[in-house]
């Protein structure tokens, strides 16, 4: 930092908050579709951009935070479903649906502690282990499905408009009407204190500690396993609370539901800045990756090309991004 | 701790032997650390002074043997019971948290929170505060707490590691090749710790390959050679030269 330059000075910033590069990346894109896309600067495209973000980005919310405790997750699309059908099947066959919604939470606990309890004991790295848990979660959800989508047809009770009805008094405030949806606000609401969980609580000096020095860690008393489980059964809480919330929207499951979402979790973390050894990245930096993605999608879409642009874009971003942000911190 | 008197040694470790699988890593070691004692444990790599010490810090389970701490016997099975007797620890690699700041570091396993109702935060200006006033009391002046350490160099993040083992009031403290990788002032100021903690009224379990640094400041060498004891030496007993060629095993004193 002596030569404290103009330039020297950005990169150092850069460095430090990976984040920063995100957001240039975020402006750059929202610029680029303003001009290009038609109907992009409407609240209608906005909205949907946000709703949904929201769904992946309950799911990343869980996978960033277990990576930068050093550890994957590939299950939770899978862990999405089997909470789908766990849900439906509860509410079908006559459970109240507040308690139904329990029981998938309590299923997708239980499959994230299964993920963390194998990695823990076992030493297979999660990357392993949850590419096999992820078939074997997916199994379970076609299983209890019995291979069929399955639909609620019922009157939609009040925990399915809580947890993402439309918000239709400011929707209507828009021509065309916007799409913005209660998920939104459970998104943020939850960035919002797992934020405050790893930034300015003891669990997440922990975290951060485990994942950016795991011996040290541990000499200093931290249970670096116990974090890991905790971090492992956080993420299937989270992926199965997105398909409950996404069920209370489509009121149907079927059994490809989720499937890809485990990859998309992890791009918008890397984009955002997480680093796939651990100890490095930040909440809002991932939930920026998962609005960037989703504002990508949405562009697309909006300038009619097909569904392979978005997927090679997003591609070549995610490249981009864990390159830049390598370049950067190879500085000296 | 007073009433067991001045004499008794901090820690008496009887007869550890440590096996993994079928290779024998320690074959009945004996180790006694006395009050106000630089303790240097001397060895070839592999000789079993890292297992050694890692049993005593609760890392490793001896296979069989005896510990005993301020004459009590002791059942030391994580890093957490160590620290709770007041054992510290600096390992040479697992010291620090690159990535995370200096307070981070500092008070990582103890971190200070405040409270209201179930909510509890970090206290992040009293860490910071409370790391800068720990370390300048201990003679490191460090620029910002919440730095990262990975901006530190080598010498000043092992005092930084030094430095918070002193300020949470080690008895024993444990110092893994804290000079392995420093330059020669680096390692003259570590050195320097290791006698003010003596000042202070620890002890200290120095260990090295540098029969140098050794000498400048033991009270007494413990050496093994290849998961066995060689022999106890106080100060002046040996020399340098006595001393190297005991870790080699090219003669006996």
């Amino acid at each position: 930092m002596q030569s404290a330059t103009g330039v020297t000075h950005l990169r150092y910033r850069l460095t430090e908050s990976p984040e920063l590069v995100t957001l240039i990346t975020l402006i750059i894109i929202f610029a680029f579709f303003s001009v290009a896309a038609d109907n992009f600067l409407t609240m209608s495209a906005l909205s949907n951009v946000l709703t949904f973000a929201s769904i992946n980005g309950v799911i990343v919310l869980g996978v960033a935070t277990l990576m930068i405790s050093g550890e994957f997750d590939l299950s939770v699309g899978a862990t999405l479903a089997v909470a789908g059908y766990v849900f439906v099947i509860a509410i079908n066959s006559g459970v109240a649906p507040l308690l139904a919604a329990a029981l998938a939470l309590a299923v997708s606990m239980g499959l994230g502690l299964i993920n963390g309890i194998v990695v823990t004991r076992t030493g297979i790295p999660s990357f392993i282990t949850t590419v096999g848990t992820m078939l074997a979660f997916r199994g379970i959800a076609r299983a209890i499905g019995g291979g069929n989508m399955i639909a609620y047809t019922g009157e939609r009770p009040a925990l399915f408009l809580i947890l993402n009805g439309a918000v239709a008094p400011l929707n209507e405030q828009f021509q065309p009407p916007a799409n913005f949806r209660a998920s939104t606000v459970w998104f943020i609401g939850l960035a919002a204190v797992m934020t405050f969980m790893l930034m300015r609580t003891r669990y997440g000096n922990w975290v951060y500690a485990t994942g950016g020095n795991p011996g040290a860690a541990r000499a200093q008393g931290v249970n670096v396993a116990r974090v890991k489980i905790t971090n492992f059964v956080l993420c299937g809480l989270l992926a199965g609370f997105a398909g409950v919330v996404q069920f209370a929207h489509r009121s149907s499951i079927d059994q490809l539901r989720g499937e890809g979402l485990e990859l998309v979790a992890v791009a918008a973390a890397v984009i955002g800045g997480v680093r796939l050894t651990g100890g490095v990245g930040t909440l809002p930096g991932a939930c920026l990756g998962v609005l960037l993605l989703s504002m990508l999608e949405q562009g697309l879409v909006l300038m009619r090309l097909p569904i392979q642009v978005f997927q090679a874009t997003a591609g070549a971003i995610l490249i981009i991004s864990v390159a830049v942000n390598t370049y950067l911190s190879h500085r000296e | 701790m007073s009433s067991n008197g001045d004499d008794v040694p901090v820690v008496r470790m009887e007869k550890i032997v440590k096996r993994f699988g079928t290779v024998v890593a320690l074959d009945g070691v004996d180790l006694t650390v006395n009050q106000n004692e630089v303790l240097c444990l001397l060895g070839d790599n592999g000789a079993g002074k890292s297992t050694l010490i890692k049993i005593l810090t609760g890392i490793y389970t001896p296979t069989s043997g005896r510990i005993a701490f301020y004459g009590a016997p002791v059942d030391i099975r994580t890093p957490a019971e160590a620290r709770a007797l007041g054992i510290e620890t600096v390992y040479q690699d697992l010291a620090l948290v690159n990535l995370m700041s200096i307070a981070r570091n500092f008070f990582l396993g103890r971190e200070l929170a405040r409270a209201i109702g179930p909510v509890r935060w970090l206290d992040m200006r009293a860490m910071n505060e409370r790391t800068r006033a720990a370390l300048a009391d201990v003679g490191i002046h460090i620029r910002s707490a919440s730095e990262k350490v990975e901006k530190l160099s080598g010498g000043e993040r092992q005092s930084i590691a030094i430095g918070r083992a002193l300020h949470f009031g080690a008895r024993l403290l444990i110092l893994d090749e804290p000079t392995s990788a420093l330059s020669v002032a680096e390692t003259r100021k570590v050195l320097t710790y290791v006698t003010s903690a003596k000042e202070r009224g620890l002890s200290v379990i120095f260990i090295t390959h540098n029969m140098h640094h050794a000498m400048m400041v033991a009270d007494r060498f413990t050496i093994l050679r290849q998961g066995q004891l060689v022999g106890n030496y106080a100060e002046g007993e040996v020399t340098q030269d006595d001393l190297a060629d005991l870790v080699m095993g090219q003669r006996e004193v």
